[in-house]
């Protein structure tokens, strides 16, 4: 920049001094042409740098990401510890790995640390809130469905059969509702999840006591196109 | 009019429902599990010539007037034969066997291949006739012509209007079938109005009795229908985004009140029964549904949990004004319905862990509970407001059960097999009232 200020003032001096006005111009056009392309190589190294920043951003981003996930799975790990289970140290470190080739293979992986193989949330009567234990479940499905955009679920909520029919359907929708609320909030596009109502018309358990009902009242994650 | 007789040619052609539907394998039974405290003495003999029938007038009316719990059936003494006119009758002879209310008759076969069904009500102390009447029918009406008798004596002895001769719907469930049927209101010739291995459930009867909305899950999701019952022709009604579902007819039949969730949360719409004409009544952030019209068309009730459990709001049809709450005893009270007089409702509500059918006046805000099964669901109200039918169990298996509206007559109704549940009770025929 220097450079080009300094020439600029040689050539008002220049031209100046010039006894001949044609040359002096030739020589201001020079001036102006080198100082144009000054300019340009300026621009250009500018937008470089903004590059290199950038990228330098993303890859911080993307570490931050890398260390949050791991962080995660340590929470993960040191609670699956706490329970008085003996537990295989591999597992979700090891899913992560086969995650990028095959995302049924971790969503099926029956070992009792994936939280993914498990696909229910249960409820209290007339309630639709997702109690404590249940938010692991619903995050490490969050989770799963951010780092795979192409999969979709269906939330499918339903009701033991007490009460009424229509209200337990409106009841259902609400539960489906609220875990499809939970994913959208932690990152879960909102047209990954469809949130859906069986009421009380699909029981898993038939029979009149609690043990029934409470199998009953729970939502259902389900993947669409899952592999059997 | 002593010795007179009525003659009723009316069109029971109504009688003879869809065409497209098939006889369903399950007859319902009925048996009364409790009594009014007063019944009315009544004898009802063999008409005449009824024996050549496989259908015996005189046993359908027996059946009808005792099942209401109203009537106790008196002796038919030992003196054969039977009179069949009132000109027969020893009066004298049937005040020994105690009778006060005396039922006779016949019918005659006629050349037409019809029948006609004479009956005559004698007072027996006054020696008079209370009522007399002939109907002129085919051979495949007979149990709709006893039933009509049966409502003709009800009303003359009761003051109140029979609906011995209605029709009512409900939902079996076999395996993993779900049928929707038609049956006299005695359980007897059911038919399968819809089949499909998906669940189906809150029928209700238009108020011309011509038609059922229902709510079928066939599309893997809830749907709102309308079915004619007479050519078997359905419309869909309610298709939107989410679910669909509780319809509930306007008292004129030309207007439906629905439950959607397509604008996000369970909400109440209006439309034209024919799915045309969509508008939104209630507006808020909770569960509102189970609408229910007054029968001036300008109320419904309905369920909502806008104050943190299910409880009963009333909100007018024409969407001014905020809803009232009506039910404030126990914490989850549903499924309202409206009586026929619209100065009552009944609903369900939940007290010590049990569902039982309660009624509430509308004024007075007092409350009766009527039932005391563990799992009782999906009150309907005879279209005479004196019986109220709904779903029950009996060791985890579904069955229909009726309460009168004052608590003191109960039945059960049963199938022979798989779950019964979703009752509605159709009304009063077109030529009636």
């Amino acid at each position: 920049m220097k450079n080009a200020v300094l020439a600029l003032c040689l050539s008002f001096i220049v031209a100046a001094c010039a006894s001949q006005g044609q040359r002096a111009e030739i020589e201001q056009r020079d001036l102006f042409d080198q100082q144009q392309a000054e300019q340009q190589r300026e621009a250009a190294r500018q937008a470089e740098e903004e590059r290199q920043a950038e990228i330098l951003r993303e890859q911080e981003e993307l570490r931050r990401q890398l260390e949050e996930q791991q962080r995660r799975q340590q929470e993960l790990a040191q609670q699956q510890e706490e329970q008085p289970v003996i537990q295989p140290i591999t597992g979700t470190g090891e899913g992560e790995t086969r995650l990028a080739t095959d995302p049924w293979s971790q969503l099926q992986d029956d070992s009792p640390d994936n939280l993914l193989a498990q696909r229910s949330i249960y409820y209290d009567f007339d309630r639709y809130d997702i109690k404590d234990e249940y938010i692991p479940l619903v995050e490490a499905h969050a989770k799963f469905l951010m780092q795979h955009p192409e999969l979709n679920v269906v939330v499918q909520g339903n009701c033991d059969d007490r009460g009424s029919r229509e209200y337990n359907l409106a009841l259902g929708q609400r539960r489906a509702e609220s875990v499809k609320r939970a994913m959208v909030l932690l990152g879960v596009n909102d047209r990954q999840v469809e949130a859906v109502s069986f009421g009380a018309e699909k029981p898993v358990a038939t029979g009149t006591d609690e043990e029934s009902w409470a199998k009953n009242r729970r939502s259902d994650i389900v993947y669409l196109n899952e592999p059997e | 009019m002593t010795n007179t007789l009525k003659s009723i040619f009316t069109s029971l052609l109504a009688f003879a429902l869809v065409a497209a539907s098939v006889p369903a394998r399950a007859q319902l039974s009925i048996e009364i599990v409790g009594g009014g405290a007063s019944q009315i003495p009544i004898t009802v003999l063999p008409l005449a010539g009824e024996e050549r029938f496989s259908q015996k007038v005189s046993e359908i009316v027996s059946a009808d007037l005792q099942r209401s719990g109203l009537f106790r059936l008196g002796s038919q003494g030992g003196a054969r034969p039977f009179p069949s006119e009132a000109s027969e009758v020893d009066y004298r002879y049937w005040r020994n066997e105690g009778a006060q209310t005396l039922v006779l008759g016949r019918v005659i076969e006629a050349a037409d291949g019809n029948v006609e069904v004479r009956f005559r009500m004698l007072d027996v102390g006054r020696q008079s006739q209370l009522l007399g009447y002939a109907f002129k029918v085919s051979v495949p009406q007979l149990r709709v012509t006893a039933h009509r008798i049966a409502d003709l004596i009800y009303e003359k002895l009761t003051g109140d209007v029979g609906v011995f001769a209605t029709k009512i719907a409900y939902v079996v469930k076999s395996g993993d079938v779900f049928e929707l049927q038609v049956a006299d209101a005695d359980g007897h010739n059911p038919q399968v109005v819809h089949r499909y291995r998906e669940p189906i459930i809150s029928p209700q009867w238009s108020p011309d009795g011509t038609r059922i909305a229902y709510v079928s899950f066939e599309q893997k999701k809830p749907i709102v229908y309308v079915l004619n019952v007479f050519d078997g022709t359905r419309r869909v009604v309610a298709s939107f985004e989410g679910s669909n579902s509780a319809p509930a007819w306007s008292p004129d039949g030309r207007r439906l009140a629905v439950t959607l969730t397509k604008d996000g949360g369970s909400q109440i719409y209006m439309m034209n029964a024919d799915g045309s004409g969509l508008t939104r009544l209630t507006y808020s952030q909770s569960i509102d549904t189970e609408p229910n019209f007054s029968p001036d068309g300008r109320h419904i009730l309905f369920t909502s949990d806008r104050a943190g459990s299910p409880q009963i709001y009333r909100a007018r049809v024409d969407g001014v004004g905020e809803p009232e709450r009506v039910t404030f005893e126990g914490g989850y009270n549903v499924t309202p319905r409206h009586m026929p007089d619209g100065k009552a409702f009944v609903y369900i509500t939940r007290t010590e862990g049990r569902f039982n059918v309660a009624i509430q006046n509308i004024a007075s805000k007092q409350v009766q509970i009527l039932t005391s099964g563990r799992l009782d669901q999906s009150p309907t109200v005879a279209p005479n407001g004196k019986m109220i039918l709904y779903a029950s169990e009996i060791s985890g298996r579904g069955i229909l059960a009726a309460v009168s509206s004052d608590g003191r007559i109960k039945q059960r109704i049963t199938a022979q097999a798989g779950d019964i549940r979703e009752p509605t009770w159709g009304p009063l025929t077109n030529n009636r009232r």
